[in-house]
């Protein structure tokens, strides 16, 4: 991100340079048609911004503040923080269980999801079919979130293949979807399982460019394969690790897609998050306002939560 | 009443009462001379027997009409608000809905349902019952013909209860108890072979019915008479609450296990379900449907006063119908012209196994032979408690489901449901619109 | 060193994760195979008694498969092509031409990728219904139902990618000016200068956006529902075959559900395999994903 926004500069530098030959007049000219050109080049651009994001964003903020039952443009009644308030209020379940369920939901995800490709991906780099193992990994995140959701439905069910597994082997059947203090955690599971794929590739990456006269110094030294892991391996991972934590936690905070497939938010409110229940508060009950301001809510909470761990990644480097 | 709400209704007022005095002028339809008005119909009779019961008269209407047709269009009911709500707000909601009248309350609130003219709605307070009436109503006003009613009681497997050395259905909480525990199994992994009395986890209406009819047995409400609160922290309420955790802390009831296939699959002894079940039952069960026995709901005593539960659909005109005076014509053709003794709406009922408001027309489908076990819920027509049906009253249902999930769960002790249903039901009931 | 010392731990760990990974989609394809008794009965039995197709016809004559896949395809083509096309040229008036608030473009790309988007997601689908003078509506967008009754909905709010935008402006500041000045000379319009020679010069990174968009858009599903529920007539592949199991007779539909998905997922897991390299890259650069 920081070199990108230091690129433009530099190439205007260079093209100021060769112009600088050229006529002030015909430059001029040139320099117009060409802000003409670019803007033509933005136009569709900039006109999407303009309808599918300032216009939402102003619609959003006036939707949380309102209240609006109905369907008629014209109805829609100014109420201040009114709604906000009500998901605060005493009663609501927007705080506990579903803002906390979201939170758990993303956490769950993101340390399973780095736990296994950190483990993977420092068991993959040199294996022989690397690329046939990456594949591999990669097939869940091409695939609709539908398929994933119903076919790990059915391998929790109590005929499945998970409780079929678990039987084979002597232990009692778990109702993994039924039982609320297991519904969450099954359902991290298998957000985890289809975004490892990615969490690996990026690892991967971050692998290679450790320079290997580190592992050979370290040899030397005879650091055991641990302290080079810790020592070695991971502060040098530090960007890869931020990259996977940040985005990863984005994912989970707002996805629901998944949970729409599994568990409808059930059993009770057991899965039910944040963005679910803005989709329902909308959809389903028509109460647009409230809907509006838990997404403002979820917003602040992804907000805060992306502005925490970029501040603690840059403490420990500091430490470092 | 707030004001967008009285606006609305003072909106719709003009209107309606020029509708009422001016239904026989003739309508336009497309614009073009001979095209024919299409209503369109949107239920949730998505498939199987439903949805053919309703096709038949659909064509039938369409047959002897050469004016205005009707299309029938169907979700399934886990989708049918949602889809409700989606398409008004998309301006494609269909002329005639037919909604769960627990949503009535949201729908008039939302300006999606428009009251009944005079005549019509004269014809459905004389015509049916005071549940059915009372659900199909908002604030006293009438929005539509009741259609499908459905009240609870006890399914029970004979073969279950008789290899537990039980000659019959329970009649009371105490033998409803005792029965669960002597006809519960388990195998040796924790699986639960046989459930004693099942509670159905399976969506907000089978899980929240069976509570609230035996709620309602033990003289108890979920939401006061007016609306704002609810009454279910009482001592029935308790009572409830106490029977459901004992009988799943004793391993009579397993509620993660889907128990509408379970009990077709003779795994569960005894269920609270409502009287549609019986045409799936025999679907599935085949031969083995005539060991199923329906009962009343047991009540708490042997001397208290019967009550169960009773839900049910009806068939409203939508505010941006184009043709309304049509579709109330429609919907009096359907569901108050008499044929062969009965209306139409009623014979589709009992046709798939359910009942209409109407007890006339009910006695007289059933009583010419017909399923015993239906005979059961056609009683409880007469002591039936409506659900509520004010705005919030979903919000409210899905609020008590959780709260009563969490119970079965053992993730709430008894008291803790009991307040945290009415802490939560109050501040989704009470707000102000 | 783990993976020196210990080869062996390191195959035992990356072939388990591979097999988790794998067995679910093997699950699926059996599933689709079984027969009604077979699915969701214990004992639980991995393979199927016979490999019977009649869940696939099952399947397709349920779903309305053309339908459903026309409805898909439209979507992410209109999608990908969108987006391609957008950012191909909003990325090169970024990155080659000069122009007073190019920076402050840039930055405003930059900060709408920050904007989740369920925050768009209600206005989005009510500035579609009150689109003006579409679907029935009047010039201010009241009386109809906009733009819901057009499959165009299912692609409106994904037609410009910020990330698109800039991954290709990335691309196009390595290409070198002079390229550019020399066809400029020679006469070439912007236009032109774009088409001959940007557009081939960033193939590879179009490929890369390209299929990133497409596997996106042909997964998308949160918002497929919402304008499906308000128009049937727009459902596609996920959407379709998530409705399926209401259609059918639940105590039956398993395996038809498990065939559908296995139809619906194959496209992408051919158009991947084929094409991996291309994707693999992508994530790799973007980590949006």
């Amino acid at each position: 991100m920081v070199n990108a926004t230091l690129a433009p500069e530099s190439t205007e530098r260079a093209a100021r340079d060769r112009s600088a030959g050229l006529g002030v007049r015909v430059r001029a000219r040139r320099r117009r048609r060409q802000a003409v050109v670019a803007y033509l080049f933005l136009a569709p651009t900039l006109l999407f911004y303009a309808v599918f994001l300032a216009l939402p964003l102003g619609f959003a903020v006036l939707l949380s503040t309102s209240r609006w039952a109905g369907f008629d443009l014209g109805d829609i009644d100014p109420v201040g923080l009114d709604n906000f308030a009500g998901l605060f209020a005493d009663g609501s379940t927007f705080l506990a269980p579903i803002l906390t369920n979201t939170l758990l939901f993303a956490l769950g995800t993101v340390a399973l999801a780095l736990a296994g490709s950190v483990l993977v991906a420092t068991c993959i780099d040199r294996l022989r079919f690397q690329g046939l193992w990456r594949t591999l990994y990669f097939l869940p995140i091409v695939t609709t979130v539908v398929a994933v959701g119903n076919v790990w439905k059915y391998m929790y069910q109590p005929g499945g293949l998970v409780n079929g597994v678990l039987n084979a082997v002597g232990l009692g059947s778990v109702a993994f979807l039924q039982d609320p203090d297991t519904a969450l955690p099954s359902v991290v599971v298998v957000q985890a399982w289809a975004s490892v794929g990615s969490a690996i590739l990026v690892l991967t990456a971050g692998l290679k460019s450790v320079p290997e006269s580190y592992y050979e110094a370290a040899a030397l030294d005879g650091a055991g394969p641990v302290t080079v892991f810790w020592r070695i391996t991971l502060p040098l991972l530090r960007p890869s690790l931020l990259f996977v934590c940040v985005t990863q936690f984005l994912t989970g905070l707002q996805s629901f897609a998944l949970i729409i497939v599994m568990t409808k938010g059930g059993p009770g409110d057991a899965t039910d998050v944040a963005a679910l229940e803005m989709y329902r508060q909308a959809f389903s009950y028509g109460d647009w306002g409230t809907a509006s301001a838990a997404a403002f809510v979820l917003f602040a909470v992804v907000l805060a939560v992306t502005l925490v761990q970029l501040w603690l990644f840059r403490r420990k480097g500091e430490d470092a | 009443m707030t004001p967008s709400l009285s606006r609305r209704h003072f909106a719709l007022a003009l209107p309606s009462a020029l509708l009422a005095a001016g239904c026989a002028a003739p309508h336009q339809g497309t614009g073009r001379p001979g095209d024919p008005v299409v209503l369109t119909l949107l239920s949730h009779y998505a498939s199987g027997e439903l949805k053919k019961a309703l096709q038949g008269p659909v064509d039938e209407w369409n047959a002897l009409h050469d004016r205005v047709k009707v299309r029938t269009k169907a979700v399934e009911f886990t989708d049918l608000l949602t889809t409700f709500m989606v398409r008004q707000a998309a301006g494609q909601g269909t002329d005639i809905l037919h909604p769960y009248c627990l949503w009535n309350g949201q729908l008039v609130r939302a300006g999606v349902l428009r009251p009944a003219p005079p005549e019509h709605a004269e014809e459905i307070g004389r015509a049916y019952g005071a549940a059915a009436v009372g659900s199909s109503s908002v604030g006293g006003r009438v929005y539509g013909y009741p259609t499908e009613m459905q009240t609870y009681a006890l399914y029970y497997n004979k073969r279950l209860l008789r290899a537990a050395g039980l000659d019959g259905p329970p009649r009371t909480w105490p033998e409803l108890e005792e029965a669960a525990y002597r006809t519960a199994r388990q195998d040796r992994y924790g699986n639960t072979l046989v459930q004693g009395f099942g509670l159905s986890t399976f969506d907000d209406s089978t899980t929240v019915g069976q509570t609230l009819a035996l709620l309602n047995a033990a003289g108890g409400r979920f939401v006061s008479a007016d609306g704002r609160s609810t009454a279910i922290d009482s001592p029935a309420g308790r009572a409830v609450f106490d029977l459901e955790r004992r009988l799943v802390d004793r391993g009579a009831s397993a509620p993660g296990v889907n128990v509408y296939q379970a009990f077709a699959s003779g795994q569960v002894a005894m269920v609270i379900s409502a009287g549609w079940w019986t045409t799936n039952l025999k679907a599935l069960m085949g031969t083995a449907y005539r060991e199923v026995g329906v009962a009343p709901v047991p009540l708490p005593e042997a001397d208290g006063r019967r009550a169960t539960l009773s839900t049910g659909f009806m068939l409203g005109v939508n505010t941006a119908s184009e043709h309304p005076c049509e579709a109330w014509e429609f919907l009096r053709w359907l569901n108050a012209d008499k044929v062969r003794g009965t209306t139409r709406m009623s014979a589709l009922q009992a046709s798939v196994g359910s009942l209409t408001g109407r007890a006339d027309d009910m006695r007289r489908l059933l009583g010419t032979g017909g399923d015993p076990n239906l005979h059961p819920f056609l009683d409880a027509l007469a002591y039936a408690v409506p659900e509520p049906n004010v705005p919030g009253a979903q919000q409210a249902k899905s609020l008590l489901r959780k709260n009563i999930e969490a119970l079965w769960t053992g993730q709430q002790t008894v008291d803790e449901a009991l307040r945290s249903t009415r802490r939560q039901v109050d501040q989704e009931v009470s707000r102000s619109w | 060193m783990i993976r020196r010392r210990f080869p062996w731990l390191s195959y035992l760990l990356v072939v388990t994760g591979a097999v988790l990974t794998v067995v679910p989609f093997a699950d699926m394809l059996m599933t689709s195979f079984k027969g009604p008794d077979e699915a969701g009965t214990l004992p639980y039995r991995f393979l199927p008694r016979a490999f019977d197709l009649s869940n696939y016809r099952a399947a397709i004559h349920q779903l309305d498969l053309p339908v459903l896949f026309r409805n898909s395809v439209v979507a992410t083509a209109t999608i990908t092509g969108s987006v391609l096309l957008t950012s191909s040229l909003a990325g090169y008036a970024l990155a080659k031409l000069r122009f007073p608030g190019r920076d402050f473009v840039f930055r405003l790309v930059l900060s709408t990728m920050m904007f989740p988007p369920f925050l768009f997601f209600i206005p989005h689908f009510l500035i579609l219904v009150h689109w003006p003078l579409a679907g029935g509506n009047d010039l201010l967008g009241r009386g109809g139902a906009g733009l819901t009754v057009s499959i165009v909905a299912l692609a409106m709010p994904f037609l410009v990618s910020s990330f698109g935008i800039f991954l290709t402006r990335q691309f196009m500041v390595s290409i070198p000016d002079e390229v550019l000045e020399a066809a400029r000379m020679d006469g070439a319009g912007e236009f032109t200068v774009w088409w001959r020679i940007v557009v081939p010069q960033t193939k590879p990174v179009l490929v890369t956006l390209g299929l990133l968009t497409f596997v996106d858009a042909w997964n998308e599903y949160i918002w497929a529902l919402l304008v499906s529920t308000a128009n049937p007539d727009v459902m596609t592949l996920p959407v379709g075959i998530q409705f399926l199991q209401d259609y059918v007779d639940p105590t039956r539909t398993l395996p038809i559900v498990m065939a559908g998905l296995v139809l619906s997922v194959l496209p992408v897991l051919v158009l991947f395999l084929l094409l991996q390299k291309y994707y693999i890259r992508g994530v790799m650069l973007s980590g949006l994903k």
